[in-house]
């Protein structure tokens, strides 16, 4: 009797792959893997720019 | 009237500086651990032990810390209020600052010890935070819709870390 292989799904392996950019829930790995290539200082300076940028573009009256 | 720009490292700083025993906890952890997250407030777990509050009163006198809530505007926190379990959410001269005095499932600072690091922030300066593995497991918890697509970049996150 012979028996036919069924089509192999691909490993998770296979299809997601080290260098892919997002995530299969739609994270952006770059920006992951950039952050985590900071000093801990280095990530707070990172998110201080960011608040200082969003209460800039949101117009706030800030003391900076 | 100007709203202060939240300023984390002044905020860490003069913790450090008054020798106060806390874990810090929410988005600047999750910073603090790699995640490309962003906050506005500083949230930390508190020791409520008898000589903690008495660094952490004096903390906050040089901070300005006063409530942020409608109704309770510019009223200083008490020691009674910091020795509860629940939530101060304070503004600060270097922005807001919310004081925990339990997480999740009702978890207070000893019972965090455990599942936290500490890390070098600057200039020698170390910072005790919940490990990302216990953050994304408390936050997942209590998760609120808000927290839901930052549990995902966290989650990502340690993904990412246990790769290297």
């Amino acid at each position: 009797m012979t028996t036919t292989a069924l089509p192999q799904k691909p490993s998770r392996k296979a299809r997601l792959p080290a260098d892919r950019t997002h995530s299969e829930d739609g994270v952006d790995l770059t920006l992951i893997r950039w952050m985590l290539s900071l000093t801990p200082a280095e990530r707070l300076k990172v998110l201080q720019q960011n608040v200082r940028s969003i209460l800039r573009l949101r117009g706030e009256n800030t003391d900076s | 009237m100007k709203t202060p720009t939240p300023d984390f490292l002044a905020l860490l700083r003069t913790l450090l500086e008054h020798k106060v025993d806390f874990i810090v906890v929410g988005g600047v952890c999750g910073v603090l651990h790699g995640a490309p997250v962003s906050t506005f407030d500083l949230d930390i777990v508190h020791s409520r032990e008898a000589g903690n509050l008495e660094r952490l009163m004096k903390a906050l006198e040089a901070l300005g810390a006063r409530y942020r809530t409608p109704g309770h505007k510019n009223v200083k926190p008490s020691r009674s209020h910091l020795s509860s379990p629940g939530h101060q959410l304070l503004m600060t001269t270097a922005g807001p600052l919310d004081l925990l005095g339990t997480i999740g499932k009702g978890r207070a600072y000893h019972d965090l010890l455990g599942e936290t690091t500490e890390l070098d922030l600057d200039e020698g300066w170390r910072v005790r935070l919940l490990d990302l593995a216990a953050l994304i497991r408390i936050k997942a918890e209590t998760a609120q819709e808000k927290d839901k697509a930052q549990l995902a970049v966290l989650r990502r996150t340690l993904e990412e870390q246990r790769k290297r």
